[in-house]
Order: structure tokens, then sequence, then C-alpha cells
């Protein structure tokens, strides 16, 4: 049964020639080694934060990924990023391996793959101007451009993510959540990057701040052509924006398709168990409904369980063979895949 | 008679910069066993609410102004420290935010959750811990009786929280005041805990006001709702009224922002600009700026007055747009308002 799984896996999912897609994940693990204990010399362990992803991005779509706080989802993203280099595996972005450049080369190369970050409040430097953070970025792309020609740049990308120009010479401190976000994701764009990976660039701000800043987002990488990698935790959110969405657990991906597909129907239990923790804002459906609620906290990634990694907190059953058989990302419908073990997956 | 009865309640800030109106004329009651949720943006004054009526507004700069607040037959705003110290911990207790913080890293998880029982009542050291040990069993802590030793770093983010509500419940309070309690934890955990928070509630008859910005919270655990916006009160009624038939503005705006409700593939509704600066007065109503209704007139002078549509169902009656007009479609721009009338004039 794996044997014939293996085959539609490889088949549907890893590309033949990663040149040809334009991100391209192979088989990426990212570990951390704790060391070993002073004395007694045993090791501490590793946490396998990334273990194993295989995904390909096209050209021009958004794909969201989502998952619980320490599902790997922020390492992946640092890891793409190559901020973070894999333990194992290859990363291409249009043809180029990424994975093996020199920590020089990806200096340069990073130019074309830009990150939006969670906390505004943390990722802008507070003792700089808004034409200084924006003219730094900008000129990693265009060396040579100064004076007005660079406030001319500036008051453009303003303009793009819908500030006014004539607050480029403020601080940070200036601005609320919204519109520092607004200037972060200005940031991102300034090297004009083919790569946008946004980390929960919504859950700090406020619910009528983030329908504008998602707004935003979507409508640049269909104006600007970019390719964007969403992060978050809300699946409510992802739906929204995404064109295709991952679905990440512990370190690897249980379920991956159209979002409309995964949305609407949900293949993996852990899936449908997200979906329904989400709170409907209507009193009635609220209190009839029934839910799938988890057992327990996310387990830590220093000792996943073995086998089927979701077993611990399944809400359906603990059957023994759970912990045995490895799932392998299956493609069970057209261009919808879901880690095949049979519990998981029952009355899907 | 209800168990909480909040009349008027005023606080500000007075800070170098000006007066900075924080909570400005907001009136609820609750009823024993009865969950409130107040539902607005950063800025709105839910938690300085919740944070006056326990006197925890650190004076100067913070200031209660006005109103009154009725816990029980007696005036909390008004009330000694001494007689306060007897309700603080005991009839009433709080969840805060971010159980990362509101634990105390030196201290044993059993030392801070006997705290208050050795505070209110006469029981000796081995009675509390066996208390905390039921307590914490009753949130669903596993091995209780060994982790109760533990300190809160050896505790996940949810476990915190648990320890949170069971350290608030241990006294068995009338009232329990919970601060955004799921806003730092996972949807999956999330869920995990607003159903302990229900349960407890059931067990001991708990009144609870919950602050959230969530809309889908309050959906599921809220017999009545306060939309607050500005350091004023919107609208309030049960949690039918409100979300049926809301009569604000801004209630109907917020509710059209949520992104599960929106059709894939449409842009989503926005409501333009940003709240507002309660630093400034505000004439009128505090949501003007950013109505989605057609402007009928300039806000002046006093606020809308709050108006009873029917069986205590009450919103601020804004007589400056019309409410009456479909929302205006705001979907064309994203653009902040002041942004957009700065770029027209260049």
């Amino acid at each position: 049964m794996s044997d014939q799984n293996e085959a539609v896996h490889h088949e549907a999912d890893v590309p033949v020639d990663p040149r040809r897609d334009f991100l391209v994940l192979d088989d990426v693990h990212t570990h951390f080694d704790l060391g070993t204990s002073f004395l007694t010399r045993e090791s501490k362990g590793v946490v396998k934060a990334v273990d194993g992803v295989t995904l390909t991005v096209k050209e021009g779509e958004i794909l969201g990924l989502v998952g619980e706080s320490g599902c790997g989802k922020s390492t992946l993203s640092r890891t793409i990023m190559q901020l973070i280099r894999p333990t194992s595996g290859r990363i291409f972005l249009e043809g180029k391996e990424l994975s093996a450049l020199s920590d020089k080369d990806i200096r340069h190369e990073r130019i074309n793959f830009q990150m939006i970050f969670q906390d505004p409040y943390a990722s802008l430097n507070p003792r700089m101007t808004v034409l200084d953070t924006l003219a730094e970025a900008i000129r990693t792309r265009h060396p040579n451009v100064k004076g007005a020609g660079m406030r001319e740049r500036v008051a453009d990308l303003l303009r793009t993510v819908g500030m006014n120009p004539n607050q480029m010479k403020r601080y940070p401190h200036e601005f609320s959540g919204g519109q520092r976000q607004r200037v972060a994701i200005a940031r991102a764009l300034a090297p004009e990057p083919k790569l946008i990976i946004a980390d929960e660039p919504v859950s700090a701000l406020d619910v009528s701040i983030q329908s504008q800043i998602l707004n935003l987002l979507k409508r640049l990488t269909r104006e600007m052509g970019l390719t964007m990698i969403f992060i978050s935790h809300d699946l409510s959110v992802v739906r929204y924006i995404a064109d295709r969405i991952a679905v990440m657990y512990l370190g690897r991906i249980l379920e991956l398709g159209e979002a409309s597909e995964v949305v609407d129907h949900p293949l993996h239990i852990y899936t449908r168990a997200l979906m329904s923790a989400i709170p409907a804002p209507d009193p009635r459906t609220e209190r009839t409904r029934s839910r799938i609620v988890l057992q327990g906290d996310p387990p830590s990634p220093l000792n996943p369980p073995q086998g089927c990694n979701f077993w611990p907190r399944s809400p359906v059953t603990h059957d023994e063979r759970m912990k045995h058989e490895e799932p392998v990302l299956t493609e069970l419908r057209p261009g919808h895949f879901a880690a095949n073990c049979p519990f998981c997956l029952n009355g899907a | 008679m209800p168990l909480l009865e909040v009349k008027d309640l005023k606080t500000s800030f007075y800070t170098r910069d000006g007066v900075v109106r924080a909570v400005d004329g907001v009136s609820f009651s609750l009823d024993k066993g009865e969950t409130l949720g107040i539902v607005g943006e950063s800025g709105s004054g839910k938690s300085v609410t919740c944070y006056s009526l326990m006197r925890l507004i650190p004076e100067p700069p913070g200031r209660i102004d006005g109103g009154t607040a009725m816990f029980d037959g007696r005036d909390l705003l008004t009330m000694g420290q001494r007689e306060l110290r007897k309700i603080r911990g005991k009839r009433i207790s709080m969840i805060f935010q971010d159980p990362m913080t509101s634990l105390n890293p030196y201290l044993r998880i059993s030392t801070q959750l006997t705290e208050a029982l050795r505070l209110h009542y006469d029981i000796d050291k081995k009675a509390a811990v066996n208390k905390a040990i039921a307590a914490l069993e009753e949130v669903g802590i596993p091995e209780a009786a060994k982790r109760v030793h533990n300190y809160p770093h050896e505790f996940s983010g949810g476990m915190r929280q648990r320890v949170m509500i069971a350290m608030a419940l241990i006294t068995e309070p009338d009232l329990l005041i919970a601060d955004e309690p799921t806003t730092a934890l996972d949807v999956t955990v999330q869920a995990q805990i607003m159903d302990i928070i229900k349960k407890r509630q059931e067990d001991l008859g708990t009144a609870v006001i919950l602050i959230t910005h969530d809309l889908g919270v309050v959906a599921g655990t809220c017999d009545k709702v306060n939309v607050m916006y500005g350091g004023r009160m919107m609208e309030s009624g049960t949690a039918e009224q409100v979300f049926y038939n809301a009569q604000h503005p801004y209630t109907r705006s917020l509710q059209k922002t949520i992104p599960s409700l929106q059709t894939k593939g449409e842009q989503l509704y926005t409501i333009p600009g940003l709240p507002p600066d309660v630093s400034k007065p505000i004439h009128g109503c505090a949501f003007y700026p950013r109505c989605p209704y057609p402007k009928t007139g300039l806000p002046e002078g006093n606020r809308p007055d709050l108006v009873e549509l029917n069986d205590g169902h009450c919103y601020a009656d804004c007589r400056f747009c019309d409410s009456s007009a479909p929302i205006e479609s705001v979907l064309s721009t994203d653009v902040p308002e002041e942004t957009e009338a700065a770029g027209a004039a260049e």
C-alpha cells in the first residue's frame, strides 16, 4: 500500500524539474540540536521544527500556511528565507538552489524574496524615519539612487501602500499599528522582490484594521505579479486571501489543496478540528453546533510522536496502528493532498 | 436586584498631553450567573472599564471621574481600601490576557493558588493545597497533585491560562472578569478554555464579564453584549438582539468586517479610517468620521443619546447619518480617509 502511495505522491507533488517551478521545497528538514548534557554526556535531543516538507509554489499565487503555534510554520518561513539553513533538503527559487548558495551570495539573492513580520512595533527601527527605512531597502536594488530621485521613489512606495507621502519624515512611534504594518509592507516591496513571505501580518492588528491590510496585500500581489506565502493560525483569514492552503502540524504538512477545497471539504481530521474551533459570529449556530474538540496542547517537536504524529490528540481513535505507520502526503482528490493516515481521514 | 449595576462610569487619564477620556459614560447591569460580553477594538475603553471596577487604575494619572458601580448593594467606586480588599480576589476575581506575564515566575503554582484562600479564609496550608489540587483538576490539568508544586515556566501557554482560571475561581467568586482570556492562545486551545470557563460558571453560578474583540467568542458564550467605541457605549442588548438586529452603524460595520462571513474572492469589507483619538474631545457621534452611511449633517454639541429600542436593547441614536440607507460601498478603497484627502490635494 505504501509503495503505491509513494508513487502517486512523487508523481504529483515533487516536480521532475525543479527549474520549471517558481519556488520548490524538496524534502526540507530544519532541526535544532540541543547539544549534549555537560554532566552525563547524553544528547539533550533534537527539535524537529521542520521535518520533511515538500512543496511547490506557483508564480503569482498566494499560498496560505496554517497551523498552531509550535507547528514549525515560522521556522519553515525562515528556512525559505535562508535565515536558518536547512539541516537537509533543497530549496529552489526560479531554478536557483538557494540552499546551496554561500552566505555572501544569499545576501545578494535576498532582494528577490522579502519578509513581512507579525509585530510592526518590533520590526521597524524606532530611530529611523520612514524615509530612511525605505531608502535603505531601495538601495539594495538601486544603489545609485539619491536625493530627490530617492524621495520620489519613497513617495511612490508610500502611495502604493495607501499612505500619505508627506509622512515620510516621521518616525514609527508616530504611527498606529495598521500604518506601521503598511510601512513594513512598503519596506518589503522596496527591493522589488518576486516572493514575499508574510508571517502573521495581521494578527497583531484590530479587526477593523485587519481587513484593510488583507485587502492591500491581496491587491498588491495581483497588481505587481508577486508570489506570496501567507502564514497565519487563523483559517478564516487564510481562506479569504489564499489561492491554496497548506496545513502544518509538528513540522509536516498534513493537508494541501485549493483554498476552497480545503475549507469546504477538509480531508484530515486535524483540518476539520481547526475549522470547527473557529467561533462563528452567530449566537444560534454557535450554541447548537457540535465541535471537534482536540485534546490537550500541540505536542513538543522535541520528541514528536512516532507514526501519524497526530494520534495523541485525535478525537476519534487511539488505534495502536497509528503509531507504526508513517503517513505520506497523497493526492486523494485532484489537486488536494492529505497525509494518508486511515484513522485521521475517517469520515471524510 | 442585579449583582452588579454600573451607571455612567467615567474614567480619565490626566496626562501632560491632555485628558484622555478612556471611559466616558458606560452603564450596564449583570445578574447572578449571567455572562456579559464587552466588545471593542483596542483603545475603546473595554479594559479600562473593568480595571475601574476592580479599582486597579493607577492614580495618578488615572482617575474615576464619576458614576456608580453597585455590587451587592455597595458602591465599588467609593468603597474604602480595606473593604475593597475583602471583595477583590474573593467575591470578584479577574483573569488577564497574557498568561505568560500574569503569573509570578519565582513562586510555585501552589503558593500562588493558595494565596487568595489563605488571605480570605481561615484555612491551614495543607487543606489549602488540597483545594488547589482540586481546582487544577477541575480545569483539566493532568497529574494535578504533582504539577501543583511546579513553577509557571514548566507549563505551556494554554496550561498557564488554565492555572489562571483555577486561581481566579478557587475562592468561588460571585463575579469573574476575564480580560481577553484567549487572545494569546491558539484557536484549538481557545475552544478548550472557553469550554472550561463555561462549565465552571455553570457549576458555581458565577457571573462573568468577558472582554474581547472577537465577535465569534461573544456569540458562543454571552447572554448580553455591550459594544464600545471611543470610550462610549454604542449598542447593548442580549446577544440575539445585537447580532440579529444590530442598530448602530458601528456594530453593523464590525459584523461586516469578519472574514469568515465574507464570500471568497470578493474584497473584504473594511471600515475606512482609524479609531478615534480619545485624548481630544469628540463632538457628537464618535463613529461619525468612519460611518459608512450617507452623512446627513455635521455632528456638533452633545453625543447621541442611548435610546431603548425594545426590552433592554439600547443603541446610541446617531442622527447625523442616514442609517436607513444601504451601507455605502467603501470597497473601492483601502486607503485611510486622511491620506485620500491629502492625496487629492496634491
